[in-house]
């Protein structure tokens, strides 16, 4: 458990820094599918390791998958 | 307490926070998408304007926020053993965390009042400063949340039971959700 704190912790922080170099280095179309992409799923590691989703009711975990999948394709559709 | 966990009505921290929660993820994403929306009407606008903004410093902030979040999950797991001296050692960690956020930000927006980027300079620092700025507001009440938290625990206070404790470090960690949906989209998107 706290082993998995820190594993995603640290997961994390590499998911920010490639972010943040994608978003320099790559061409407008792949960049804002890969930085949403990571967005969405930094969003739920913190949803459900950090606050601990993990362990609730499927039904809160379907609301936070729900919401990052329709949050993350309506922004790539836009952009 | 596993148990009472799968119940649909005890989410960690109580079914109220998750309430809040939700409610927050959907006002502050409503807004988001309509940035990106009104961002693709005008790109070049939009585009130049997020040149104007301080990307290490937006960057930065991300780190300091998922550290303090790693530290007030952390201080939970320790709670729930019962070792306080650690539970306080994570969460005063967490709001030294906090407050960097609250001082680069600060750095943030004299550099860009200095130069007169206000409310009303364009629609883009009108998103900008709206968005950022319910946040700030989010991230000043999740840090009085933690400092009141970890004042009763030091005190003993019985009051605080696990789940008021549990909804705080929750009201933390939503701060951290909305800034990882807003960040990429304000400074890296466009």
């Amino acid at each position: 458990m706290k082993q998995t704190l820190s594993s995603n912790y640290i997961l994390l922080l590499i998911l920010t820094v490639v972010a943040a170099l994608v978003a320099f280095n790559v061409t407008q179309n792949i960049m804002v599918k890969t930085v949403v992409g990571l967005a969405i799923l930094k969003f739920w590691l913190v949803a459900f390791q950090f606050m601990e989703l993990k362990k609730a009711h499927p039904f809160w975990k379907f609301l936070i998958i729900l919401f990052g999948i329709i949050f993350g394709l309506i922004i790539m559709i836009i952009l | 307490m596993e148990l009472k966990e799968k119940s649909i009505y005890y989410p960690p921290g109580g079914i109220l926070i998750w309430i809040i929660i939700y409610l927050e993820l959907i006002t502050f994403g409503m807004a988001i998408i309509a940035l990106a929306y009104y961002g693709s009407e005008e790109r070049d606008l939009f585009h130049n304007n997020s040149l104007k903004l301080n990307k290490t410093i937006g960057t930065i902030n991300t780190i300091l926020l998922l550290t303090s979040g790693f530290f007030v999950a952390k201080g939970i797991q320790y709670f729930k053993v019962q070792h306080i001296k650690k539970t306080l050692l994570f969460f005063n960690w967490a709001i030294v965390g906090g407050f960097g956020f609250l001082v680069l930000k600060s750095i943030e927006y004299y550099e860009k009042l200095k130069v007169g980027l206000t409310m009303d300079y364009n629609s883009f620092f009108t998103f900008y400063w709206l968005l950022t700025g319910f946040h700030l507001i989010h991230v000043i009440v999740g840090l009085v949340l933690l400092i009141v938290i970890s004042f009763s625990i030091r005190k003993k206070q019985i009051e605080a039971s696990f789940e008021d404790i549990e909804a705080s470090a929750s009201f933390w960690h939503m701060c951290d959700l909305i800034w990882l949906l807003l960040f990429p989209v304000l400074y890296l998107l466009f």
